[in-house]
């Protein structure tokens, strides 16, 4: 018989089985009625020959049955039968289905949500051509406390002549500048970048084209690639603008292309390059012929196809230490570079972060397993004496099992549907809260494989679960388990497994907790730190004056020192100042060596982070002066050359002695050598703008007026409320010079909330699973007492009977919940001391062992055990003896 | 009972005459004086699968009695069908037969 025509009939038994089902009926009855008539022809009477007739046909039931299942497609109608009949027992068993399932779809909504974040974040490669190939290069000075510094020019050209394993090496600098001309006049923030620095990456534009070698400038930057954001917001999405003019910095420049949405630049984030900058332009060509000494451009490789990142890392240090030897200006410290995969690189922050939310999240998964398995059981344990009787009637246990797995098949769809419901949901929500080092993953979508294999996890340990309860049954003695009214041999049986699934259930809850518990209190410590400012209350905006219109230090300083004062005088301002950088933005770090001694070994000097200051600064950002002085107007062009230096510095520079008046050679204006000798006038407390973690690195402050920047932030901070500012803040500006944009206006709170975002993230994360795996246990531990009292049923009436209190039976009901709660907790508490290391890296102020989160753990648990104990004990306590005995 | 050799039979008991169930099964045991007698149980899977394969068509008729009664015909796939099983079932015998009397 041909497959198509087998099909064909196999549908049909299924379709129309009823149809199938009256013709054999009417065909068996003719049968039947024919027997009968032959053997009254026999001279039997009608009943005794109606009972031969049934008896030479053999049953018509029997017969049924036999042709049934010799239809063309009965396995499959089998099947199809076991699930309608699974279908319909769980729909009759709506309290088990819903537990069942809403179980399924927080584990496996959970899993799939957290695994599709961390596949696209961790494993999916970069979105560029060929991405592991891609190798970010630091420079290595350890030894002045900068392990991941960026190159110079000269090195970058060293790099592309020399190292043989790369098909090429490019480079990036992110910077601001202004747009004017065509419309109001816009601060943007763009990536210089060398000409191949697109096609080392393979990244091509969205329209037109990214710059080639005959873009770099030999006199001022002419070209400009746009991102989508800026060509859409400035520029209506005009497809005319490629081969257009605009005003950059007050140049004319070329708009070549347009890069395509959702392009972003995934860089280490130490190197201060954002993942969405507005627009590039390229280096000017002699970019390569700047000072070795004058570092700042982020290095990127492409290895050639094959070249391990080691081999790649050999081949840079190589060329590393042989200009380190060429070169009289690394003296006699050399040069080190150190290579790292760009990926790998780029989320080094993020990794243990996922990391350690996987592992929570995997463990709520197992939560759910446990859960599902517990239902199971439970529901195998409600119907051994069905299952008995069935077997004794000589049911066939292969279709025990294979009605076993059809409701198992049930549950996996439910569950698979409604946890892929659940994951989408939480992916949303993981997104909107997702801190800026995450924004990638604003769209990501779930990840079907994922959804499929957690689905199939948790129905594959359930199923076990199921099937052990089963197979106890089928080995057992029939007669004995119908004997005992199916209840006491299979139960107790069932009954120890589930009662150690929850001990094992709430221990596992117990570890999410005390992981939870760390993560918040690494968050609280991380919101007490004192970062040495005030960030409260302080409202900060950016400024940049054009070149052309400022030509003069003079009219730089006449400027700020202005707007300072007009600033300072707003009413409702406190102070008002200016500074390179703000602490925790991604502007990228300014640093200088510094020598205390004149013909010191400059190779072997520390750096410290430069800033320029105005003399309000300190004041307005909350700075404390320890020692010394304040800059003030007078430290301008005319003045001394003078320096506030943090306190590691003092510390460091002058141990045991006072930093004030002590000099300092330095290197302001970043030419690549500390030449500039300055008079430390103040020592100002640290001030935390790199990590919030701990005190990294000397920070020397420069005056303004000696060391110009441009441009600026600036800062105002206010009696009241600083957000009231914005508006006086603009008008000032714009009093001053109408065509200046002010632009970044942001509290100075929010860049500490962004360096503290990943830990309110997998804060948030942790809490929420925590919760959700308290729930699950809380439920399991529900399932198990109610299920207690249920078989305990005629005890506990006996008891009352015999005239045992409500309080004692309560009592007994209660105790049981808290002993299982007990073993889970102490469980929990000793796999959470074993576990929770593994999330040390996460920890900020609090030691994996951390008491606090520990003993919070336990008054949590005997909540959970009396809040899931309670609704069994109130309907133990109302046993009516009568009922109870008789239910036996 | 030869395994295939039950639908031979009611193929070819049926191609003679078309019968209802039964009425095959007594065909079967008279022609071979009783050597074969195949049970109901055997015998009503065996028709609804022929039936299904289209080899037979079953149709609602009177049996030999005028009673209502199923009676099933031949088509012309069963015929293709029977020729070739007893292509097969005389190659068997054949081969059976040169085993149990080799010349």
């Amino acid at each position: 018989m041909p497959l198509g025509a087998r099909m064909r009939s196999a549908w049909r038994t299924i379709t129309r089985q009823r149809a199938l089902d009256a013709d054999l009926d009417a065909e068996l009855r003719a049968a039947v009625d024919e027997l009968a008539a032959a053997h009254r022809a026999a001279g039997l009477r009608p009943a005794e020959a109606r009972r031969r007739a049934l008896l030479d046909l053999g049953g018509t039931e029997q017969v049924k049955e036999q042709v049934r299942d010799a239809r063309v497609g009965a396995p499959a109608l089998t099947l199809l039968r076991d699930i309608a009949l699974a279908w319909r027992g769980l729909r009759k068993a709506p309290a088990f289905t819903f537990a069942a399932v809403v179980t399924l779809a927080i584990g496996v909504g959970a899993n799939t949500a957290t695994f599709s974040l961390v596949n696209a974040v961790l494993l999916q490669p970069l979105p560029y051509h060929a991405g592991d190939r891609l190798v970010f290069v630091w420079s290595d000075m350890t030894a002045a406390g900068y392990p991941r510094g960026p190159l110079s020019g000269p090195e970058l050209a060293d790099l592309r002549g020399q190292a043989t394993r790369f098909e090429g090496f490019g480079a990036i600098w992110a910077t601001t500048t202004a747009l004017t001309g065509d419309n109001d006049p816009q601060q943007l923030r763009i990536g210089l970048v060398t000409a191949n620095f697109f096609s080392l990456l393979g990244a091509g534009a969205a329209l037109g084209r990214t710059f080639v070698d005959e873009d770099e400038p030999t006199a001022g930057p002419t070209t400009i690639l746009l991102s989508d954001g800026l060509w859409r917001t400035r520029y209506g999405a005009d497809p005319a603008i490629i081969g257009r003019r605009v005003l950059v910095n007050d140049q004319p420049t070329t708009v070549i292309g347009v890069m395509p949405p959702g392009f972003r630049l995934l860089m280490p984030p130490d190197s201060n390059v954002p993942e969405q900058l507005e627009a590039w332009q390229p280096f000017n060509r002699n970019m390569t012929r700047g000072p070795r000494g004058q570092m700042f451009l982020r290095v990127v490789g492409r290895m050639r196809d094959g070249v391990t990142v080691d081999e790649a890392a050999r081949d840079v240090a190589t060329v590393a230490a042989d200009i380190g030897a060429r070169y009289a200006e690394y003296g006699s410290a050399g040069r080190r570079f150190s290579t790292v995969g760009l990926h790998d690189d780029g989320v080094r922050d993020l990794r243990p972060a996922l990391f350690v939310l996987q592992g929570g999240v995997a463990v709520l998964l197992l939560i759910a397993c446990v859960n599902v398995a517990g239902l199971l059981v439970a529901r195998a344990a409600g119907r051994s004496r069905e299952t008995a009787l069935r077997l004794a009637l000589g049911a066939g246990r292969h279709r025990l099992i294979s009605q076993c797995l059809a409701e198992g098949l049930v549950l996996a769809g439910l569950g698979a549907a409604a946890g892929l419901t659940t994951g989408g949901i939480l992916l949303r929500l993981l997104a909107a809260a997702r801190p800026a080092s995450l924004d990638r993953i604003a769209d990501v979508g779930l990840d079907p494989t994922v959804l499929a294999f957690t689905a199939a996890t948790a129905l594959a340990v359930a199923l076990a679960f199921s099937f052990a309860p089963l197979a106890e049954m089928v080995r057992t003695n029939l007669l004995g388990l119908l004997h005992q009214g199916g209840r006491s041999l299979g139960s107790a049986f069932h009954h120890r497994v589930r009662r150690a699934l929850v001990v094992l259930q709430v221990a596992m809850g117990v570890v999410l907790l005390v992981g939870a518990g760390l993560l918040v209190r690494t968050f609280a410590n991380l919101t007490t730190v004192q970062p040495g400012f005030e960030p409260g209350g302080v409202l900060t905006f950016r400024l940049g004056l054009p070149g052309n219109r400022y030509r003069t230090q003079e009219s730089l300083d006449a400027f700020a020192r202005e707007l300072e004062r007009r600033l300072a005088s707003l009413p409702g301002v406190a102070h008002a100042g200016a500074i390179s950088h703000l602490p925790f933005d991604n502007i990228p770090n300014w640093s200088t060596t510094y020598l205390t001694e004149a013909g010191g070994d400059e190779s072997r000097a520390r750096r410290a982070d430069s800033r320029a200051v105005s003399p309000g600064a300190f004041q307005a950002i909350g700075a404390r002066i320890v020692e010394g002085r304040d800059f003030t107007e007078d430290d301008d062009k005319d003045g001394e050359l003078v320096a506030i230096v943090d306190e590691r510095l003092a510390r460091l520079a002058w141990p045991g002695a006072s930093a004030i008046g002590q000099r300092l050679a330095t290197d302001p204006r970043v030419t690549g050598r500390p030449t500039v000798w300055v008079k430390v006038v103040g020592v100002v407390r640290h001030l935390r703008h790199l990590t919030l973690l701990e005190d990294v690195r000397e920070q020397v402050y420069f005056p303004v007026r000696q060391a110009h920047r441009n441009p600026m932030a600036w800062m105002v901070r206010a009696t009241g409320d600083p957000a009231s500012l914005s508006g006086p803040i603009r008008t000032a500006v714009a009093a001053l010079d109408p065509q200046l944009p002010v632009f970044d206006v942001r509290p100075l709170s929010d860049y500490v909330v962004g360096a503290r975002a990943i830990q309110r993230f997998t804060m948030l994360l942790a809490a929420v699973f925590a919760g959700l795996a308290l729930l699950l246990a809380s439920v399991g531990v529900y399932g198990v007492i109610q299920y207690g009292v249920t078989r305990r049923q005629p005890e506990l009436a006996l008891r009352v009977a015999l005239g045992a209190g409500r309080g004692s039976v309560v009592r007994l009901v209660v105790g049981e919940g808290l002993r299982l709660a007990l073993a889970g907790l102490a469980l929990g508490l000793a796999a959470a001391l074993v576990a929770v290391p593994a999330m040390g890296s996460q920890l900020y102020g609090v030691t994996p062992r951390d008491p606090i989160s520990y003993i919070v753990a336990m008054p949590v648990l005997a909540a959970v055990a009396l809040a899931a104990s309670a609704m069994p004990a109130w309907r133990a306590a109302r046993i009516n003896p009568a009922d109870g005995l008789r239910a036996e | 009972m030869l395994k295939g050799t039950l639908d031979l039979l009611i193929l070819r008991t049926i191609e003679l005459q078309p019968r209802h169930g039964l009425a095959v099964s007594e065909r079967i045991a008279q022609i071979t004086r009783g050597t074969f007698v195949v049970k109901p149980g055997s015998l009503f899977p065996a028709l609804h699968r022929l039936e299904q394969e289209g080899y037979i068509a079953g149709a609602w008729g009177e049996s030999a009695q005028g009673r209502r009664a199923k009676v099933y015909d031949i088509t012309p796939a069963g015929r293709k069908r029977l020729a070739a099983e007893r292509k097969s079932w005389d190659r068997i015998v054949t081969a059976v037969g040169q085993v149990l009397d080799p010349t």
